[in-house]
């Protein structure tokens, strides 16, 4: 058993030599075995140092200096050496796929520009936040000029003044530029302007660019698009300072006064 | 033009070759001239879909303006950042230097033209400018970060620098990028508008006032409920 004892560990050791001759010997001649960085970096990871040049332009094949360990050591010394820049990849016809896509996006920017109707509205511009084109009773709208109009009935009447602006409850927000136009496809309507009576009169007076007219009779005062709601009841005093201007309609004859 | 899109491909999936070849001086101007091609017809691409909220001139009008408003933050940022990488140590040309910023470029208008469908559905959708004009500044957000990381990137392969250098050309490249985004953001803002409120008319440009930072906060102050933007 004892002289069998140190031939077997003479064994051993010399099954482990061998195994380590033969990892030294594959590590040598297969350098790439040790992991190499990934292919290309994703977008989403810290992006790889790149090797300086200097570095890259190493020669590969530099003598070792002696023995096994030696040629070990300079194997490795390559694997770290070698660049790190990777392999080109094949190419899967970006260009193509964008170019594709380009002129997708091309045909839909014209298809949804294309107007649908005759108010010139298209499939970009139809959803509700573009209420300016949105045609309904109550729409606010302002041209290139100074008036503003709220649209009735498919007609544009005139707000005749900042008050009257105020006292039928209109806002700025409520206010809509549009082109000029835009506003000519609207035939013009009755002036909206404030409704002045006062107690004891039966004449009812509009007030429109700073002067008063005298509104006829109650057919008129309803064409004009007027209800009573609109008639503001003030002194009889405010209406006689106000001048007068031309009454509605304009052939009723000398306005009588309030 | 398709085969000039050949040179996406290359920046996307082989990138550090790419950035080699710049460092390289291969075939610079042919690279030079279909990044820029490239990146004016998806600018303009992406600028007409922006634009189209508006009315057909206005989509026109951002055609135009959008690659015009890239290429001028191009030229006005490209000598500074030049100068500052001789300072610190780099050895690139000016010609490399516009290669690789065109390159950043380049790759924010790649992916503003993949977001651009998104940016269309929600035109087509959407009901409020405001978050409309948000989802954009968001869009531009990422598609200019990931610009701004392929210049990171390729400027560390291009310019040949370790050490204390390296050091100093991310500094260098940190602040060339803050410069970059104000004056991108200030150049934005002359050009107004590129989306066109809705219930204002068509106009080319919109008289100056506010600043683009003020206007965002606003916005999301009227997407909260907070403030109403006139």
């Amino acid at each position: 058993m004892r002289e069998n004892d140190p031939s077997k560990i003479d064994q051993l050791l010399d099954l482990l030599l061998d195994a380590l001759q033969e990892r030294q010997s594959e590590r040598g001649v297969e350098p790439s075995a040790i992991p190499a960085p990934p292919a290309e970096e994703s977008l989403a990871g810290d992006a790889p140092e790149p090797v300086p040049a200097v570095r890259q332009e190493e020669p590969a094949d530099v003598e070792p200096v002696a023995g096994p360990d030696a040629d070990a050591d300079a194997a490795e010394e390559d694997v770290i050496a070698a660049p790190v820049v990777p392999e080109k990849l094949a190419p899967i016809y970006l260009d193509r796929m964008l170019g594709r896509l380009a002129i997708f996006l091309a045909i839909l920017v014209v298809l949804v520009n294309v107007p649908f109707n005759r108010y010139g509205t298209n499939l970009a511009r139809a959803m509700p936040d573009v209420k300016a084109l949105v045609i309904r009773d109550g729409l606010v709208l302002k041209g290139e000029g100074e008036k503003i109009y709220v649209l009735e009935d498919n007609r544009l009447r005139w707000i005749s003044s900042l008050d009257a602006f105020e006292y039928y409850g209109y806002s700025w927000e409520q206010v809509n530029l549009v082109d000029d136009e835009f506003l000519d496809q609207f035939p013009p309507g009755p002036p909206l302007s404030l409704v002045y009576k006062c107690n004891g009169s039966p004449h009812i007076y509009t007030i429109e660019n700073g002067v008063k007219r005298w509104i006829k009779d109650i057919p008129t005062f309803e064409e004009q698009g007027y209800v009573w709601d609109d008639v503001q009841i003030v002194p009889c005093r405010t209406i006689d300072d106000i001048p007068s201007g031309p009454p509605i309609p304009p052939d009723a004859g000398e306005p009588p006064p309030p | 033009m398709i085969r000039q899109l050949g040179v996406i491909e290359a920046i996307l999936r082989n990138r550090f070759h790419f950035f080699h070849e710049i460092r390289d001086d291969v075939e610079l101007p042919r690279k030079l001239r279909a990044m820029l091609l490239s990146s004016l017809t998806f600018f303009a691409l992406y600028g007409a879909v922006m634009g189209s909220t508006h009315s057909v001139w206005q989509a026109l009008s951002s055609a135009v303006k959008l690659p015009v408003l890239f290429l001028a933050t191009l030229f006005i940022c490209s000598p500074t950042l030049y100068i500052f990488n001789v300072l610190f140590g780099s050895n690139q040309t000016l010609r490399q230097n516009v290669a690789l910023i065109l390159t950043a470029v380049t790759v924010t208008a790649v992916v503003l033209l993949s977001f651009a469908p998104i940016t269309l559905f929600f035109l087509l959708t959407t009901s409020q400018y405001q978050f409309f004009k948000l989802l954009n500044v968001g869009i531009f957000t990422a598609a200019g970060f990931m610009g701004v990381r392929f210049l990171s990137q390729g400027m560390r392969v291009v310019a040949e620098v370790g050490g204390e250098g390296d050091r100093n050309l991310h500094l260098v490249l940190r602040l060339w990028m803050l410069l970059y985004a104000f004056v991108g953001s200030q150049l934005a803002w002359t050009m107004r508008p590129f989306f066109g409120a809705p219930s204002i008319p068509f106009e080319l440009f919109r008289q100056l006032g506010g600043n683009f930072y003020a206007n965002i906060f606003a916005s999301i102050g009227e997407i909260l409920g907070f403030v109403t933007v006139q």
